[in-house]
């Protein structure tokens, strides 16, 4: 890897973005709701949207009026305040959805918030006109752009990015809306993230008030961490060009480092001018060449690549002999974090290859399933007695395949179906067949500690989820079960679950011949097992999707029946019991399941 | 005599060149009846079929945004991914005008094999649409003779001021059967028309037709002067090219955001790539040349890039002007043609990015002082040299395939195939039942090739290795044999694992993509049908048909798909391309077979050295 050259691509981003017209087409709709309400002025702060259909492509567009100062961020009413998701949880719970274990909490600025929620009976009306088939893009004015970020991450939750293209939210110039906890709850799904563009003039002010630490919390209540973070994409603009940047560290040093205090805190309606002037200029400018001068030039290209940014964002001129104005250090901390970023993908490169290891390790577990059926007594129970050497080895490769899919299952739900990763079939194959075999040895060590009902207590949340997805994609029965007898001999049971049945069913029959139980308790075991048990079993071995080596003499099911047998000539069932499941213990016929022969009515 | 060196062993004689170029434009005018022309050249060496372009909007864009559409594959049969097995496209309105004039053209077929069988040097021209007409006929001709005649000279496109006319797999196929050396673009600094299908037909609707009527030279203009659409419609390609330009870089640097794949919703990128060499004039009498597709598209977009606003006029009506001065350019070239004026860009990861005059090295101020004539920033450099470094991180990806390891896991089965055939049972069989240790280990060893060759197919599906990957002996020899020893054993655990039951019948859903992407090599490389060589799945087809034959309606529904398998089975075990163990007393073929009606009628019986025993 490292003979390779990397290279930063901010700046090809930026000029895509530019070139597209995006830019442009969202700042045209800001303009328009602009000029609209332009003779009603002076009322108190208030929310308008405007909705236009293009051929292509739905624009909404949010604007607050009056448009609003520097200082009414930080004093018209403690502007910089937060308002936490748990406080949220009753009155307004339409983020909630952020919320997961892993990242418990969040926090909104409350300014941005009480706008949001002053449309809240307009959302539904809104909503009702995106249409699916074109492209969505959201925008908004600085405060206005507030309630476009948070009308976005509401609407987040309900796309099905696997039909539906990701919407694009334009900010220009908005100030910064949430705490650590949003942005980690919106990093955590990468094309949440890349739905949003903040657009920042090096001469803006407002997308720069809430940084800290020049401007603390002034609550005592908001600690260190408590403090405004970026997320998305920042597109930084300045005279000499525009870059883009996703780091969110960077955005911050970023941000504070080329703020060129060109506007101060003058009117308001300076800012809208300014973009407008920005959106123009930049649009003509995307076919220009750009003015970089004299680099040294064995400069690697990564670190060419980033100078060359800081050079259009404003920040640095042109320099020849590597006199970088003393920026050498935040070159370098982009450089490793570019670098970081770029590694990290490159790992995750191929799926497949780490699939195809696993299932190596499921080629081992296979065949000690073998040799045990040789020694007539089935894996699971081998397991449970812990027995010979081989046990031993099992434990090795579960324990690699157990991490393994432990890893995979929250890798797959931290993208849930919203974030649009259907799983592919190799997969949840590879996944079933893991279940399927391994799970009954999480069902031994269970029930060898003495403990009950796994299936609703014990029972990891892995093998939940990989039988839960299976459910979802199954298709309707196919009718194959002719060939499917004949070889019922080779497959695995097909409910990974049914090793905890028949603990249950073991518990079920001590409890019955049991002196101590109560009546209570007897009543229900006898329930257990004759309508649930005797049934479940039957059903599965109708069905062929029961392994035949539960017939194995020294197999836990063979253990229960001979209990349950006595359980019966005891007369404890009720005299002259007989099921369907007896008869065909009784007569032996079990025998011969394994090679089809088996007719069950 | 002087040449052009435009690659590596590859010269031009440059009058030849200029023969092309002024029979090129000679083309148009000539009465527009005529389809091309025809002429013998160099003391007869060479014969020079030139094409002449089209002007109307129709004949740029048909249908689609950016008028493109499949290509064509009863003409162009290898223009297509050969794995993935996607068509390439190609401008719909250039590959019809080809169907409709030249191909069903009898004079110019008789023409061609006449100057074939001479075997003189056959040389493709066109100027600007004319262009795309050549490249298509040079296709043309090395699919319809190049291909089965080796001994053929082999063919010369010359193209000035011609549009792209293909997509990304119009360009990597062309790689890949090592034809793209035969094609020599040649590009103005400025000139537009080259630049025309970055943009979609709907960004420059309103001064297209004026665009048009300039460029045509069979119309008759009022004036020299350029329309005063000119700049609006420069500016407008130009930002769309930039676009496409942009796009295509950050996927060359290795982009982690995100963001790109929202905007590719919000923008329509024009599917064209070039291929091929390209001879980029300057306008100085400087030619720069390189054939790296990716940084040929970076160099369509940055050399005609504004040094600043203030001189957009001036170029947006040098862009029109320079499509017609090629006569003239290239004349000034030639005339003084030496090292400092033709740079071949070849490394270009080594590119300098910057032109810091600081160096001695003399390589390395010819190369700057050629990128500076084409106006290329630092950005620019940066994006040719992120294509150079991509081609040879492909390069990279190729050898880090770990044959070492696959070898090994090869030998393991060959034995294993061996000494199952000692014990009495083929390995198919063996595998299915897949009872001794052996069985264990093979299994194992078949799971090591997987995971090195689905790593492989994971890097063709994105374009990851080298464009030729897919056309190399070497690797079509090995995919094919691996094809052979191990698909059978996937087969066998599908069907023991009863796979089927869950999904579908092997070839239909089961089949893993490494054998569908090497059976296609195979196929392409010999020039055979599309699924012509399942003969790795002939295990597959077995096991579905007993499934079939087993059910209640029995043998005779079946009877054709059974006779099929028979004959097919008997011609692949003639071939030797399916062991004889399938043949074998045991075999789960030879169990079912012996139960259908009548084997001994079979054809199965004729195959050498078989004998039945009685059942």
């Amino acid at each position: 890897m490292s003979q390779f050259h990397l290279f930063s691509s901010g700046l090809e981003l930026a000029n895509l973005v530019v070139s597209s017209g995006v830019l442009y087409h969202s700042w045209a709709a800001v303009r328009d709701l602009y000029s609209e309400i332009n003779q009603n002025e002076q009322q108190s702060l208030s929310v308008r949207y405007k909705v236009s259909q293009q051929p292509n492509s739905t624009t909404i567009a949010f604007f607050t009026w009056p448009a609003c100062s520097k200082d009414y961020i930080i004093q018209g009413g403690g502007g910089e305040d937060l308002v936490s998701s748990s406080t949220l949880k009753e009155s307004f719970p339409l983020f909630e959805f952020l919320c997961t274990k892993t990242n418990p909490q969040f926090s909104i600025n409350k300014a941005a918030l009480e706008l949001f929620a002053s449309i809240r009976d307009s959302l539904p009306s809104l909503k009702s006109q995106i249409d699916n088939s074109k492209v969505l893009i959201i925008t908004g004015n600085s405060l206005g752009e507030s309630v476009a970020t948070l009308f976005t991450l509401w609407l987040l939750e309900s796309i099905d990015f696997s039909i539906t293209k990701c919407p694009l939210c334009i900010t220009f110039g908005s100030p910064l809306i949430g705490d650590n906890g949003l942005q980690n709850a919106i990093l955590k799904y990468p094309t949440w993230n890349s739905c949003f563009l903040h657009v920042v003039s090096d001469q803006d002010p407002i997308p720069r008030v809430l940084i800290s630490p020049h401007n603390p919390p002034a609550t005592e209540s908001a600690s260190q961490t408590n403090v405004y973070k970026p997320f998305g994409t920042f597109l930084l603009y300045s005279e000499s060009g525009c870059g883009c940047f996703k780091d969110s560290q960077t955005i911050l040093e970023l941000l504070m480092a080329t703020y060129s205090k060109g506007l101060g805190n003058q009117n308001p309606n300076q800012v809208l001018e300014l973009y407008i002037k920005i959106v123009e200029f930049l649009n003509r400018k995307v076919i220009c060449g750009d003015a970089t001068g004299l680099l040294q030039w064995t400069t690697p290209p990564l670190r060419t690549g980033i100078i060359i940014q800081l050079v259009a964002i404003g920040l640095m001129r042109p320099q020849p002999q590597g006199q970088n104005n003393g920026l050498d250090n935040l070159i370098t901390k982009i450089e490793k974090q570019e670098m970081e970023l770029v590694m990290s993908k490159g790992l995750g490169f191929n799926p497949s290859k780490t699939l195809n290891e696993i299932k190596i390790n499921m080629a081992f577990f296979e065949w000690y399933k073998k040799c045990f059926k040789e020694k007539g007594i089935g894996y699971y129970d081998s397991f449970k007695n812990g027995s010979s050497q081989t046990d031993i080895e099992v434990v090795k490769f579960k324990t690699i395949l157990t991490h393994y899919w432990e890893g995979e299952v929250d890798e797959a739900e931290k993208k849930p179906q919203k974030e649009g990763a259907p799983f592919r079939t190799g997969w949840l194959g590879a996944g079933t067949n893991f279940r399927r075999m391994i799970e009954p040895l999480d069902i031994a060590e269970y029930y060898n500690k003495g403990l009950k009902d796994y299936i609703n207590q014990g029972r990891p949340k892995h093998y939940k989820q990989l039988e839960q997805w299976l459910k979802e994609t199954e298709k309707p029965a196919s009718n194959l079960s002719q060939l499917k007898k004949q070889n019922v001999a080779s497959s695995l049971t097909e409910d990974s679950c049914f090793w905890a049945h028949v603990e249950e069913a073991r518990i079920s029959c001590k409890l019955l011949s049991s002196k101590e139980s109560s009546t209570g308790e007897k009543e229900l075991s006898k329930h257990n097992l004759i309508h649930e048990f005797e049934n479940y079993v039957l059903s599965l071995m109708k069905n062929h999707e029961v392994s035949p080596e539960i017939f194995l003499p020294q197999s836990s099911f063979m253990l229960w029946w001979k209990e349950y047998e006595e359980i019966i000539r005891k007369g404890i069932m009720g005299a002259s019991y007989y099921s369907p499941l007896t008869d065909l213990m009784k007569n032996r016929s079990y025998q011969n399941y394994a090679t089809g022969d088996l007719e069950i009515p | 005599m002087a040449s052009l060196k435009v690659g590596e062993n590859k010269e031009i004689n440059t009058d030849l060149i200029q023969k092309a170029c002024s029979l090129a434009v000679k083309a148009h005018s000539k009465s527009s009846q005529k389809s091309y022309i025809l002429e013998k050249t160099g003391g007869s060496s060479y014969v020079i079929f030139s094409f002449p372009g089209y002007w109307s909007e129709n004949d740029w864009y048909d249908g689609e945004p950016f008028g493109e559409t499949k290509i064509n594959l009863d003409l162009f049969p290898s223009l297509r991914s050969i794995g993935i097995d996607e068509h390439a496209k190609v401008n719909k309105a250039f590959q019809q005008r080809f169907v409709d004039k030249i191909s069903r053209n009898q004079d110019f077929i008789k023409e061609v094999e006449k100057a074939k069988n001479e075997r003189k040097q056959i040389v493709f021209t066109g100027h600007s649409t004319g262009g795309s007409i050549a490249i298509l006929a040079t296709i043309w001709f090395l699919e319809k003779y190049w291909r089965s005649d080796a001994s053929a000279t082999s063919p010369l496109c010359l193209t000035f001021g011609c549009p792209l006319t293909g997509n990304h797999i119009f360009s990597h196929a062309l790689r890949r059967e090592k034809w793209a050396p035969y094609f020599i673009h040649f590009v103005m600094r400025y000139d537009i028309v080259p630049r025309i299908l970055l943009a979609p037909i709907s960004s420059i609707k309103q001064e297209f037709q004026p665009i048009l009527q300039f460029l045509n030279p069979k119309s008759s203009r009022a004036s020299t002067n350029t329309p005063p659409e000119a700049l609006n419609f420069y500016m407008n390609v130009m930002k769309n090219a930039s676009s496409v330009a942009s796009h295509a870089a950050c996927k060359l640097m290795g982009n982690t955001n995100l963001l790109l794949e929202t905007m590719a919703n919000f923008t329509a990128l024009s599917p064209y790539k070039p291929f091929g060499t390209f001879v980029f004039c300057t306008g100085n009498r400087k030619l720069v040349i390189l054939s790296n597709p990716d940084a040929v598209l970076q160099l369509l977009f940055y050399s005609s890039q504004l040094d600043n606003e203030a001189e957009c006029p001036d170029v947006a009506q040098r862009s029109l002007q320079q499509h017609f001065s090629y006569g003239n350019e290239l004349k000034d070239c030639f005339t003084k043609l030496d090292a400092d004026h033709a740079v071949l860009l070849e490394s270009l990861e080594k590119l300098p990015l910057s032109a810091d005059s600081t160096t001695t090295s003399s390589d390395i101020t010819t190369i700057n002082a050629a990128l500076k004539d084409l106006g290329l920033s630092t950005r620019a450099r940066l994006c040719l040299c992120a294509a150079g470094e991509l081609e040879k991180r492909k390069i990279g990806n190729k050898n880090s395939i770990d044959l070492k390891k696959a070898d090994t896991a090869m030998k393991y089965l060959q034995e294993y195939q061996l000494s199952c055939k000692h014990q009495g049972l083929g390995c198919y069989d063996a595998f299915k039942i897949h009872k001794s240790d052996k069985d264990f280990e093979a299994n194992v060893n078949r799971l090591e090739l997987a995971g090195i060759w689905d790593e492989i197919i994971e890097m063709l599906k994105n374009y990851d290795l080298p464009d030729a990957f897919e056309g190399e002996k070497e690797w079509i020899d090995l995919g094919t044999k691996y094809r052979h020893l191990v698909e059978p054993l996937d087969i066998a655990n599908y069907y023991r694992h009863l796979k089927n039951n869950d999904t579908e019948g092997y070839t239909k859903k089961g089949r893993p993509k490494r054998y569908r992407f090497t059976q296609r090599w195979l196929e392409h490389a010999q020039r055979l049908p599309a699924g012509s060589c399942g003969e790795s799945c002939f295990w597959a087809d077995v096991e579905e048909l007993r499934i079939k034959t087993s059910s209640k309606e029995g043998y005779a529904p079946f009877k054709d798909e059974v006779l099929q398998l028979e004959e097919q089975a008997m011609k692949w075990i003639n071939d030797g391309v399916l062991d004889k163990d399938v043949l074998m007393e045991n075999s789960t073929f030879m169990v079912w077979w012996k139960k259908q009606p009548d084997p001994l009628a079979s054809c199965i019986n004729d195959i050498e050295g078989f004998t039945i025993t009685s059942a």
